[in-house]
């Protein structure tokens, strides 16, 4: 281990948008730190720039014009004298090229190195360097087989598996395969599809996941060759893999301690093989006999990092800065015994009633739910506009109790709280899916949502006096529009002018 | 003032009395009608709270209630006079218009073809995303005003889908 130098950092540079750049201004903040927020032209008005010490144009509002030029983000930090940028999620945090330029320009990059970025940010490099401390993955093959070798390889992977196209993507060229007697026919198949598809008829076999639960581990590791891990996360309530809920602990049948600390050890070592330094994640598929299997790394703070600071009290972002400062991280050991329980529900401008189709527009109102065990993450606010440019998550409304079910009556209640006026949101599929037996049960899988939800399952007819309610509303809204309007362009029968008169009605109606 | 409310395709009669009171379908009820912000209204009807949120879009109100939300459309006389000389008042409108600015990706239906209500009919890229537009009622395929790789704008009409009799 070569010798840590104790780094000053005194302001800070979030090279990122909406509310993980709120959240990571906040962490700075508490630190005491100077800030340095950037923004595009789309987000002059936007919180992170608001709640920032200094703030940076750097251009326009397409990504590839603003939050993913370096050379304009790496000019701001000098004009700014930042002596560290933290990336937040998506954009350049996990851009290899990036954690080197910052490197190169003497400007502390509040990350892992941009060596472990590049091993973990490819599949087959990844898979590698895990692979030799015995972490285990998903059993496979590799591609170029012969149709016996890949039937023998099949046996002995163990039925079901999946047969898939190396040039696939999409789900084309993929093909499960559940015994024995219908392996040549599907092989065949597979192949035909991918040589009409991909003009590559070339293929690999894979073990199926049947009933697969997606859990990751959270891990920390400093300069001093520590790692730890702060326990798992939830994250299987997907949709077209992506994620919509994610709880700390996890609900599995099978998570228990041991299997806790199992993983959690096998994720140690994961990031071992990296020598891994900052916040880090693990992810992993369990399926329905409990058996795990290493997917990937995310080398970055996770979307859905705050449930497991709700159930370990430990502030990520300031552990990132503190790590990144050279002191020894404040978690010494693993946690294997996480206090209470912690949800979260990511609040995407995204239609449930309609095939989840993203909405745009101007936020007119919003109230925010607070009370007992309810923390929101959020860049939205009344006026804001949420444009086409950038992801459609606006918010995470997180709930915490003592146990599972208490954090899900919080977060029912905090759901019937929250109003966002002026765009489609995906709160009624909260709504409904909280309703859902099998998620009170916690008996869910990563298919759950694509396969067996359905907004109408949960969704009771709603009864005649909600509908005369609604009926009323309407009415008196549109009856007071009317004769608001009606009153403007009637004939004056008043000897004041209408204009005067309008003046008067407002400062009435006010 | 009397009005015919619809709400999620059912017919509700409204008469807004001058002393607070309002009747629905022959019921009246003492309604407290409070202005929150632009939109956002509190309700007391006789002792029941609720707080609603009303936007309108294209003439229909889209509306709120615990979490949940509702179509509605409110006619006065005239109006209705007017809607059912059109015939009928419960008809759905078979547009299907862009929700968002972005890039048009696929077109799946020409004109003349036979729809049913959900089909895919547009896909729509836009924040990431390709976004399957579908087709809001059964029906032919009027007219399609966009083409593959053409670039919209939020509410240009994309596909408009008349009934088999119109």
């Amino acid at each position: 281990m070569t010798e840590v130098i104790a780094k000053n950092i005194q302001k800070v540079l979030i090279a990122n948008r909406g509310e993980i750049a709120v959240r990571v201004l906040r962490g700075c903040r508490d630190l005491g730190l100077g800030t340095v927020s950037v923004y595009s032209d789309a987000d002059r008005q936007s919180l992170h720039v608001r709640y920032a010490d200094e703030a940076v144009n750097i251009g326009a509002p397409a990504p590839r014009d603003s939050y993913l030029r370096m050379d304009k983000i790496i000019e701001a930090a000098k004009k700014t004298g930042v002596d560290a940028i933290h990336p937040g999620y998506g954009f350049l945090a996990e851009n290899a090229d990036f954690a080197g330029m910052c490197e190169d320009e003497g400007i502390i990059f509040i990350g892992p190195s941009a060596h472990a970025i590049s091993v973990m940010g490819d599949k087959e490099s990844a898979r590698r360097a895990v692979k030799e401390y015995g972490v285990p993955l998903i059993p496979g093959t590799d591609a170029g087989m012969r149709d016996d070798d890949l039937i023998a390889a099949a046996r002995e992977i163990g039925f079901p598996v999946m047969v898939k196209a190396v040039a696939g993507g999409g789900g084309k060229g993929m093909r499960p395969v559940y015994d024995e007697a219908a392996f040549p026919e599907a092989l065949r198949l597979a192949r035909s599809e991918a040589e009409s598809a991909f003009g590559n008829g070339d293929v690999y076999i894979e073990k199926l996941i049947v009933g697969g639960r997606h859990i990751e581990f959270q891990i920390l590791g400093d300069h001093y060759g520590n790692i730890v891990h702060l326990g798992e996360r939830e994250c299987s309530i997907q949709r077209r893999n992506q994620k919509l809920v994610e709880e700390a602990p996890s609900p599995s049948p099978h998570m228990t301690q041991e299997l806790r600390q199992e993983m959690g050890e096998m994720a140690i070592a994961a990031a071992r093989a990296v020598n891994y330094v900052n916040a880090g994640t693990i992810e992993c598929m369990v399926d329905h006999n409990g058996d795990y299997y290493f997917l990937e790394m995310n080398t970055r703070l996770q979307v859905e990092h705050p449930v497991t600071e709700m159930v370990t009290g430990i502030d990520l972002v300031k552990e990132q800065i503190r790590i990144a400062r050279g002191r020894h991280m404040t978690p010494t050991e693993s946690i294997l015994e996480p206090q209470g329980w912690a949800i979260e529900c990511r609040i995407n401008a995204e239609d449930p009633y309609n095939n989840f189709i993203p909405s745009t527009g101007k936020i007119i109102s919003t109230i925010t739910p607070k009370g007992p065990g309810v923390r929101v993450d959020s860049g939205v606010f009344s006026g804001a506009e949420i444009t086409p440019y950038y992801d459609s998550m606006i918010a995470k409304l997180i709930s915490y109790g003592e146990n599972r079910q208490q954090a899900i009556v919080r977060m029912r209640r905090a759901l019937s709280e929250f109003v966002i006026m002026g765009v489609r949101h995906n709160i009624p599929f909260h709504i409904n899916l909280f309703n859902s037996v099998s998620f009170h049960a916690g008996r869910y899988d990563t298919r759950f949502v694509e396969e067996r939800f359905s907004m109408r399952t949960y969704e009771a007819e709603p009864t005649e006096e909600e509908l005369e309610t609604i009926a009323i509303a309407a009415t008196l809204h549109a009856h007071h529009a009317r004769q608001k309007a009606a009153q403007v362009i009637a004939p004056p029968e008043r000897d004041t002018s209408n204009w005067k008169w309008v003046g008067r009605y407002e400062r009435i109606h006010r | 003032m009397k009005y015919t409310t619809i709400v999620n395709n059912e017919q509700f009669e409204v008469e807004i009395l001058n002393d607070g009171k309002v009747t629905v379908n022959g019921k009246t009820y003492e309604v407290d009608f409070l202005t929150l912000e632009e939109s956002l209204y509190s309700v007391i009807q006789d002792t029941r709270s609720y707080e609603v949120a009303i936007e309108e879009e294209r003439g229909t109100y889209e509306i709120q209630l615990e979490g949940r939300l509702y179509e509605a459309t409110v006619l006065d006389q005239r109006a209705l006079l007017m809607a059912q000389r059109k015939g009928g008042l419960i008809t759905s409108s078979g547009e299907v218009a862009s929700p968002m600015p972005g890039l048009i990706v696929d077109v799946l239906v020409k004109v003349g073809d036979e729809v049913a209500q959900g089909d895919t009919v547009v896909i729509l890229e836009s924040m990431k995303m390709q976004n399957e537009l579908k087709a809001p009622r059964d029906g032919v395929v009027q007219t399609v005003s966009v083409t593959t790789g053409q670039t919209v704008d939020k509410g240009n009409l994309l596909v408009n889908i008349i009934g088999d009799d119109e």
